[in-house]
Formats: C-alpha cells, sequence, structure tokens
C-alpha cells in the first residue's frame, strides 16, 4: 500500500488527524439528503482503496484507528448538536472498520460499512426533523419531546439504541466480530474496543436525556406522521433482520 | 414437546409487547391485559415444563436450536424461568392499578414484557451470542423502565447509573465469550462446558489457565449486575423509578449475577483461587450493604442496601461452593423483597397517619434500645447462645449428608449459621419480657424451624440443579483452600465475633462510652452515612472525564 493510497483511505475511513478534515466537511454540509448520501458512500471510498492494494495495513495504522475511535467516542459524550454527534459518531464507527481490513472479505467490509451507516442515516433525517420543528437539533434546547411529541421520540429512541450498537441491530454483531478478529492476536485492541463501545453508549444515553426527558412544551408541535413512522420501523426491522444474516455467517 | 414450551415462553412475551403496541390505540388502558394474560400463560408453561423435569426421564441434550441461537432447558433454566415468570406476574397485576395514572400506561407494559422475555432469554441461553445479547437487553430496558417518568430528569440520572454499571459489567462477559470462542471454536455452552471438563488447562491466556481467566472475568460481570461492592452505587439511588419496577429489580434482575456464576459452574469448578476472591468480594458486599441499610432513615433507600448486602450473602454462597443455596437465597430473597417493595408505597402513607407500632417489649429494647434491669445468670445465657444454635444445626446437617462436614463451604455455612442463632438468642435474653424462658424457646424453635427448613429445601435444590454427586464435591473442593489457613481465618473470624459480643456485653454494662471512643464512632457515622465517599468519587470521575471531552472539542476546534 503507497503513502498515497494510505492517505487517501485514512481520509474516506477517517483517522485522526484527517477525520478533522472530514468532520468539518460533514459539518459544512446542512442539507439532510446530502449528508446521508455522504454516510452512505464516504466509507465505502475509503474501503475501496485498501482492497485495490493487496498488501496489508501497517500495524501503526491499526493503533491510529483504535485511537480515533476511542478519541472520537470520548468527545462525543460533551456534543449537543445531533448533527455533529452523527458526524462525530461515524468517524468513531468507521475507524473502527480498519481493524477487519484483512480479517473479513471485501464484500463483507462493505457490508459492515452499510450496517454501521444506515442508523446514521436516519439519524440524520430525524435530527432534520428536529431542525425543521425548533429550528435547530440541539440536546437540552427544548426538552420533554416524550410527551410533546411521542411518536418522533419513540423512533428516536430506537435509532439512537441502532446507532449505537445495541442487540439486535447489525453494529452489535460488527463490534462483536472485530472484537473476536482482534482478541486472540491484539487482546488491548479488544479491550480498547470494549471502552469505544462503552463510551458509544454513554454518549447516547446522554443525547436521549438530553432530548426526550423534561415537562410538556405549552406550543402545540406536529409530532410524526403514522406513515413516516412505518416508514422508520420497516427500516429498522430490515437491519435487523440484516443483522440475523450477518451473525449467521459469522457463527 | 420440552423445546417447544421453552420457545413459547420466551415468545409469548415477545408477542404480547408487539399487541401492547399495535393495539393500544383501539384498546386504551385494556390493553394492559394482554399483558397479564402472556404472562399467566407463560407461568403456567414454565410450571409444565418443571413438572415435565421432575417426573419425566434425564434428557442427555436439553438444548434446541433455532438458527444460530440455542436454547437450553436444564433443570437451572427451568427453574430460573418459573421464578423470573412469577415474579413478573406479581408485577404486571399490580401494575395494572398502580401505573393506572401514569403517562404511557401502554409503553410501560411493552417495556415490562420485552424486559421479561429479555430475562427468559437470559436463563435459556445456551449459546455465548444469546447470552451477551440478552444479557445486554435486560440493562436497556432496565433503564427505560426506570425513567417512565420522562418529566422526572432525576429518574434518568440514575437510571443512567444503572445502565452505565451494567455497560461495564457487559465488557468482561464479551471478553469471556471472545475468549472462549477462540479457544474452543464454538458457541454453544455445552460444547464448551463438556471440551472444558474434558481437558481443563488446554487452554491458557497470558500464561493463566483459561478457565482461571474466563472465571475472573464472569465473575466481574455478576459483580457489575449484582451490585457488588465498588459497582453497588447504582442498586440505592434508582428509588425515583415506578415501584413495581424496584420490585422487578431488587427481586429479579439483580439476582442475574448468581445465576451467571451457576450457569458456569463447569468453568468455576476448574478455577483455583478464583471462587475465594469471589467469597471474600461477597463478604465484603454483605457487611458494607447491612451496615449501609441500618444508616438510612428512607425506607425505599434501606431496602436497596439489604438487597446489596442479600447480593453479598448470595455471592459468598457461590464463592464457597454452595451454588444451588444461592439459587435458592435468590428465589427467597426475589420473594420477600418484591413483596416489601410492592407494600413499601402503603406502609409509607399508613404510617403518615399512624406508625402502627406497638409500644410493647420488643419496642422499648429496637428503638429505645432499653434492656431489661434483672437478668439471668451471664454463664448460663453465654452456654445457651452459644450451644443450642449447634445442637439445631450439626444434626440438620448431618441428617442430609453424612459427609457434609467433610467440606469447607459447608463449614462457613454452618459457622454463619451458628453465629445467626448465637445473635438471635444474645438479642431475646437482654429484652424485657415477663417470662424470659418462654421467649427464649420461642425464639430457639423459630430458628430451628427456619434452620431445617433451609437445610432441607438447600438440599432438594442441590439434588435438582446438580444431580451429580461427584460434580457438588468438584464445587466445593474448588472453593477450598488450604486447611491450616482456613482455621486460621476461622479462629480470626470467632475471635472478633466474639469480642464484639463481648464489647457490647462491656459498653451496655458501663454506659457511656470515652471521649476518644465517642469521636471515633463519630467518624465512623459520618463515614456511613457518606456511603463510604464513593457515590462523590464517582460523579468526581464522570465530570472529569465530561470534562476532558470539553477540553479536547475546544482544542480540536470542534471538528
Amino acid at each position: 500500500m503507497t503513502d498515497l493510497h494510505l492517505l487517501a483511505a485514512a481520509l474516506f475511513l477517517p483517522l485522526f488527524p484527517l477525520s478533522m478534515l472530514f468532520n468539518a466537511f460533514f459539518n459544512r454540509v446542512q442539507h439532510a439528503v446530502l449528508r446521508g448520501a455522504i454516510l452512505i458512500v464516504w466509507p465505502h471510498i475509503g474501503l475501496a482503496i485498501i482492497h485495490a492494494s493487496a498488501s496489508t495495513v501497517p500495524e501503526w495504522m491499526t493503533t491510529l484507528a483504535l485511537v480515533t475511535a476511542l478519541l472520537y467516542a470520548l468527545r462525543m459524550l460533551a456534543l449537543r448538536g445531533v448533527g455533529q454527534w452523527t458526524g462525530f459518531l461515524a468517524t468513531s464507527m468507521w475507524a473502527v472498520l480498519w481493524l477487519a481490513a484483512s480479517d473479513v472479505s471485501q464484500s463483507m467490509h462493505h457490508l459492515y460499512a452499510l450496517g454501521l451507516s444506515i442508523p446514521l442515516v436516519l439519524l440524520v433525517s430525524l435530527s432534520a426533523g428536529l431542525e425543521k420543528r425548533f429550528g435547530a437539533a440541539y440536546t437540552g434546547l427544548y426538552e420533554g419531546l416524550a410527551l410533546s411529541i411521542p411518536r418522533f421520540s419513540g423512533v428516536l429512541v430506537v435509532v439512537v439504541l441502532a446507532a449505537i450498537a445495541t442487540p439486535i441491530f447489525p453494529a452489535f454483531f460488527i463490534m462483536l466480530s472485530l472484537i473476536l478478529a482482534t482478541g486472540g492476536l491484539m487482546p488491548f485492541a479488544a479491550v480498547s474496543l470494549l471502552i469505544t463501545w462503552l463510551l458509544w453508549s454513554w454518549a447516547g444515553v446522554r443525547l436521549l436525556q438530553g432530548l426526550i426527558v423534561g415537562n410538556k412544551s405549552e406550543e402545540d408541535i406536529a409530532d410524526l406522521s403514522l406513515l413516516a413512522a412505518w416508514a422508520y420501523a420497516i427500516i429498522l426491522i430490515a437491519l435487523i433482520l440484516s443483522s440475523m444474516f450477518v451473525i449467521g455467517s459469522m457463527s | 414437546m420440552m423445546p417447544n414450551l421453552m420457545m413459547l415462553i420466551i415468545v409469548l412475551p415477545l408477542l404480547s409487547a408487539l399487541l401492547t403496541h399495535l393495539l393500544q390505540c383501539p384498546l386504551g388502558r385494556c390493553v394492559a391485559r394482554i399483558s397479564v394474560a402472556a404472562t399467566l400463560l407463560s407461568v403456567l408453561l414454565a410450571s409444565a415444563l418443571l413438572w415435565l423435569s421432575l417426573t419425566g426421564p434425564e434428557v442427555a441434550d436439553p438444548s434446541v436450536s433455532i438458527g444460530w441461537m440455542t436454547l437450553y432447558y436444564d433443570p437451572l433454566s427451568i427453574l430460573m424461568a418459573l421464578v423470573i415468570g412469577v415474579i413478573s406476574l406479581i408485577v404486571h397485576i399490580y401494575s395494572l392499578r398502580y401505573m393506572a395514572e401514569e403517562a404511557g400506561y401502554a409503553r410501560f407494559f411493552m417495556l415490562l414484557d420485552l424486559m421479561t422475555a429479555s430475562l427468559f432469554l437470559l436463563v435459556s441461553a445456551g449459546d455465548l451470542i444469546t447470552l451477551i445479547i440478552s444479557w445486554h437487553l435486560v440493562g436497556v430496558f432496565l433503564y427505560f423502565l426506570l425513567g417512565q417518568d420522562t418529566r422526572s430528569p432525576s429518574a434518568y440520572r440514575y437510571a443512567f447509573w444503572t445502565m452505565i454499571t451494567y455497560r461495564i459489567g457487559d465488557l468482561p462477559l464479551v471478553l469471556a465469550a471472545i475468549l472462549l470462542f477462540q479457544a474452543y471454536d464454538t458457541w454453544s455452552l455445552p460444547v464448551i462446558f463438556e471440551q472444558i471438563t474434558l481437558n481443563p488447562t488446554a487452554h491458557s491466556v497470558f500464561g493463566m489457565p483459561l478457565p482461571e481467566v474466563i472465571g475472573i472475568l464472569l465473575a466481574l460481570a455478576a459483580f457489575a449486575r449484582s451490585a457488588q461492592f465498588l459497582l453497588h452505587t447504582w442498586l440505592p439511588y434508582t428509588m425515583d423509578g415506578p415501584t413495581p419496577v424496584s420490585a422487578l429489580m431488587h427481586a429479579g434482575i439483580v439476582n442475574a449475577g448468581g445465576f451467571l456464576i451457576n450457569r458456569f459452574a463447569p468453568v468455576f469448578v476448574n478455577t483455583s483461587d478464583v471462587l475465594q476472591w469471589v467469597f471474600i468480594v461477597g463478604l465484603i458486599s454483605a457487611v458494607v450493604g447491612s451496615i449501609l441499610m441500618l444508616t438510612q432513615n428512607d425506607i425505599k433507600k434501606s431496602l436497596g442496601y439489604s438487597t446489596m448486602g442479600q447480593m453479598g450473602f448470595m455471592v459468598m454462597e457461590c464463592g464457597i461452593g454452595a451454588f444451588s443455596l444461592a439459587i435458592y437465597h435468590l428465589i427467597a430473597h426475589g420473594v420477600f423483597k418484591g413483596t416489601l417493595f410492592l407494600s413499601a408505597g402503603s406502609v409509607i402513607n399508613k404510617s403518615r397517619k399512624d406508625d402502627g407500632v406497638p409500644k410493647d417489649a420488643l419496642y422499648t429494647f429496637v428503638v429505645e434500645r432499653q434492656p431489661a434491669r434483672t437478668r439471668k445468670p451471664w454463664f448460663l445465657m453465654a452456654a445457651i447462645t452459644l450451644l443450642i444454635p449447634l445442637a439445631i444445626l450439626i444434626p440438620s446437617h448431618w441428617f442430609v449428608s453424612e459427609d457434609y462436614f467433610q467440606k469447607q463451604g459447608a463449614i462457613i455455612l454452618l459457622f454463619f449459621g451458628w453465629v445467626t442463632g448465637a445473635q438471635l438468642i444474645f438479642s431475646t435474653y437482654r429484652m424485657q419480657t415477663q417470662n424470659l424462658w418462654r421467649l427464649v424457646a420461642i425464639s430457639i424453635l423459630s430458628f430451628a424451624v427456619v434452620i431445617i427448613g433451609y437445610i432441607f429445601v438447600s438440599h432438594a435444590f442441590d439434588v435438582y440443579l446438580y444431580p451429580d454427586a461427584a460434580f457438588r464435591e468438584q464445587m466445593y473442593a474448588a472453593a477450598s483452600i488450604g486447611k491450616i489457613r482456613f482455621d486460621i481465618i476461622v479462629a480470626i473470624v470467632t475471635l472478633i465475633i466474639v469480642s464484639g459480643w463481648l464489647l457490647t456485653y462491656y459498653s451496655e454494662r458501663n454506659g457511656k462510652r470515652t471521649r476518644y471512643a465517642g469521636r471515633v464512632w463519630l467518624m465512623f457515622y459520618a463515614l456511613i452515612s457518606r456511603e463510604f465517599y464513593m457515590t462523590d468519587l464517582y460523579t468526581r470521575l464522570t465530570r472529569t472525564i465530561l470534562s476532558v471531552a470539553s477540553k479536547l472539542n475546544v482544542w480540536l476546534r470542534w471538528n
């Protein structure tokens, strides 16, 4: 793998400090559809670059990937903006994909990236919904969404759970397979992955608490339509079914 | 038939959760009845399963596979499924009226069903992935159940404490699962147990035998789930959640640690030092939990610390190799603690009007701390205090198993039984009463009934859960230490306890404390009233981590 290849891959499967470029770019893009497209396409470019080169990923890059994942997971704890939170989670999650570079086939690797990105796309869409209703998507700015817009809150909770690798969503099985891949050769990598995973959960809970907890808003706010809720439900069910497929190939 | 029953037990609450969600609009609050009916059906099926297990022939491979998922229906799974079902059913029925005025009524029952399904899945998991999934999901559903009142930031704050402790406990379990898979190339628990039994030292990690490492990791996971010392702070603080959830948590969920150790009994019997550490952690938790329970002025928080103490005892029992006794303990504790929680609200309400405590001899002795003025000869009472418990304990233990006294774990249990009995009689003879001998006789009789009942039921559990006598021997052997070390420890502990009794006797005879003793007592009280500063420490730690995260974001310009 040439230095140029490495550099390009580290930009598209963002590694620190190139991850700062990705996040600056992601924050600048405001349109939800564009953000969703970036979340879907971006890691696949990185994966394509990695797999185009036949040589293995240097060990120091694996270490850097772990550091990046851990760093962004930690930094997520102090974020209030839902959009920025999504960008940081994407950075942290995509970084762990480096660990599977030599252990899984290219198609499975792309499937992993998709499994990690789809909940993030849903989150971006919900973040746009919040901006439309309140003018901004920040935790602590408005409260009590569970009482004001219960359907929206229900979907938000499940999507955040899917994003932070809760069973039985794909990210959970992907994390499990990555820990399995690293556990034998690099036990410290497995422990780092577990801590990263823990930080995602912590950050996810902080995000939810900042949005759904509190008294009902006095204003009348339009809830998510039943049709939209069903659309989210179908995607989430499809995600669960696909994770069953991933695990099927794992065991 | 048994595999189908096991599957149905898990599927029913899942189906009920789905129906409760979908039918909440047309059915309104009546939708909760679906949830109750499904739980009742699960309990009936679990009872049928237990009946089949007790009366039917022994099943060689009690597991069934559904795709990659394996369900286990061995005696431990069946018994635990019934316990979970019964507790969940009581909580469901209680919640019908208790939660009627609360917002999110249907959501509550849906979450209760999902929690019940996760618990059923947890106890019947026959492979490591199913176990991890259910273990993790229990923490997630508990978080949302504790945060049922979405208006209450404090309920969510403490639900978060629970969730994060549970997640910390998930990590060693995942690591253990990964290590086991790498060693044996299978997720199946029965296969792994078989391989470990055949050759326990076949694999090692960092030079340590694999069972030893797995044992440590599993014990850590169990400690987090069962609120053992250092990982206990979440338990007494989760009282802002609905009372039925507290009951479910204290009666069922918190017992998962004891279950986990039992499930992995074939691993623990092949460890050398792990069970001793389990015993020590359990002992510390039991002592700390009991001390903190006594200093609380909030009944629910007091119950919370009482649970911590009881969980300490349960873990201690595992630590001495009495695995099945731990299961009996968790069931017995579940029943009485669930009852206490569910009746706590009405007790508080009633006591606001009238505390209902009769001002009799017991009240004078316990609350006003006024011992009797006239006493019987101390030598006679000391002899009764020390000898009668032994006279009850030794024959009853000998009756169920003649070689009982060959096991160190059994001696420890006997020792605790003796101390408890002696403490009971020691307390009674100082009470003001018209007929002291009648009181002592009643105390001894109560003690005898409890001990004999406990011994016979625990023996029945032992035979049902671990029918292989050789395996039972192995469990006690794994928990044993060198004979000399054991004798020294028993001697030291006896000395400490007897000194405690003498000190109590002396201080009561001589009245006031010295200034120095008073100061030490005050410092100790300050320490326990701040709960050993554990919550302050964790709060500081959390704030530091958040502050570091914030500073990093500023330095890196939020990108």
